[in-house]
């Protein structure tokens, strides 16, 4: 069996998920505190 | 004012070393992950597979170190009522679930070209999948909580009652036989040769730095939202 | 006691207490859980016989035998205190070789275990080519002594 497939598939998913949870965390930060930034300001 | 005094101290340390976290763990996750993939040899029986390990153990551990951490807040917050202790055990929760995913379905593509099988309900393959279903309570049952206003006790026994099943994890392949084998790294040294060992370590804090990065990002916007959510509150009964 | 000593006490009890139950739970799951039997357990008659079952042990140097058909092989497990003989129909996995751990899913029949599937085991160690066809003679039987 080639194991290519399977790595890339595996390294795939690694960086696929964590990439999405990083990104997610970071829009989800920039939006609430945007809007905490812009209640204080007011 | 012990309430107000801790997350504005905390941001004034969380702020940068977000930034630091995803700097050093991009760098180090990537270097270790093009190590792995191109300069250690091939397994002797495994060949090219044996890649596959230098994102699924540190996936698996910090898997069983989310919960860790989210036993560890739910204490401080049962015993001491720290006030940030909801909120991390809540940032917590969506990365150890994304790494518990990680690491199963990085084992399920390991498992077919070595084991033959995609999955097979083995102590430690079950373990690790109730860890995943743990976090998905866990954060189904903090967000209804936040959601109600509470103070997140009911998350944070869930949370503690929970962290059971991490030593279940660890030993399981001690206690029980299983398909998966037993642990390679342990105290007495590691029975994983230096050539293929030596990128782990890189993936191992990279990918760590990056949950930490991941964790703080998460406090973050909930401090901002639950900001934003008082100020509203106040607005609409003046 | 100060409330918070309370709490810290009440905390530490109920952690004890769920930590007893759940290893008491375990130590009586302990053979229940197994994911195979062995060969010693066969011939201890622990294991069911004629019934679906898990077989896993060392597949013993020399044994595999591959039948005229072409597509049925025999072969003798082993975990250093008994052998089963194995007989099975079909592709077995790569790592499936002579002195490397495997689990075979099937019945006991006659003394024979009868396989529908075949899944290879590995141990926890890993190394590069050279390193590991040194090490292969005398690895034997490593993953399976609990």
């Amino acid at each position: 069996m080639n194991p290519w497939p399977f790595v890339v598939a595996a390294y795939a998913v690694a960086i696929l998920l964590t990439a999405a949870l990083l990104l997610w965390s970071f829009a989800s930060m920039r939006r609430a505190e945007a809007a905490a930034d812009a209640i204080t300001r007011k | 004012m012990h309430a107000l005094a801790n997350p504005a101290r905390f941001l004034r340390i969380a702020r940068p070393a977000t930034s630091w976290l995803l700097l050093v763990g991009l760098a180090l996750a990537i270097g270790g992950m093009v190590a792995g993939l191109t300069l250690t040899p091939p397994d002797y029986l495994q060949g090219e597979t044996v890649r596959i390990l230098y994102i699924h153990v540190p996936s698996a551990w910090l898997g069983m170190a989310g919960w860790a951490g989210i036993a560890a807040a739910s204490v401080s917050q049962l015993v001491w009522r720290h006030p940030l202790a909801a909120v991390a055990g809540r940032a917590a929760a969506p990365a150890g679930a994304t790494f518990a995913a990680i690491c199963l379905v990085t084992g399920s593509i390991w498992g077919r070209p070595t084991w033959g099988t995609w999955w097979e309900w083995d102590g430690r393959l079950t373990s690790m999948l109730v860890l995943f279903f743990l976090y998905l309570g866990y954060i189904a049952l903090g967000s209804a909580e936040r959601e109600r206003g509470g103070e997140g006790r009911i998350a944070a026994i869930y949370g503690l009652v929970g962290a059971i099943n991490l030593p279940i994890i660890h030993y399981s392949v001690l206690w029980w036989r299983t398909l998966h084998q037993g642990q390679s790294i342990g105290l007495s040294g590691s029975s994983i040769d230096n050539s293929i060992l030596w990128p782990l370590p890189l993936t191992m804090v990279g990918f760590t730095c990056l949950f930490g990065a991941a964790v703080l990002m998460r406090m973050r916007a909930e401090l901002a939202e639950t900001k934003v959510e008082a100020r509203m509150r106040r607005m609409g009964t003046a | 006691m100060k409330p918070k000593n309370q709490r810290l006490v009440l905390v530490a009890a109920a952690i004890a207490a769920v930590l007893a139950a759940v290893l008491l739970a375990m130590w009586g799951l302990r053979d229940r859980a197994s994911y195979f039997y062995t060969p010693a357990d066969i011939a201890g008659g622990q294991a069911p016989a004629g019934q679906a079952m898990r077989l896993g042990g060392m597949v013993e140097e020399g044994s595999i035998k591959h039948l005229p058909d072409g597509v049925t092989i025999r072969f003798v497990v082993t975990d250093g205190k008994a052998r089963t003989p194995v007989v099975y129909r079909g592709i077995v996995p790569d790592l499936f070789r002579e002195g490397t751990g495997a689990v075979a899913e099937g019945r006991l029949e006659n003394g024979t275990f009868v396989a529908d599937t075949i899944l290879a085991k590995h141990d926890e160690r890993y190394m590069p080519p050279q390193l590991g066809n040194l090490a292969a003679e005398h690895k034997a039987g490593q993953t399976l002594e609990k």
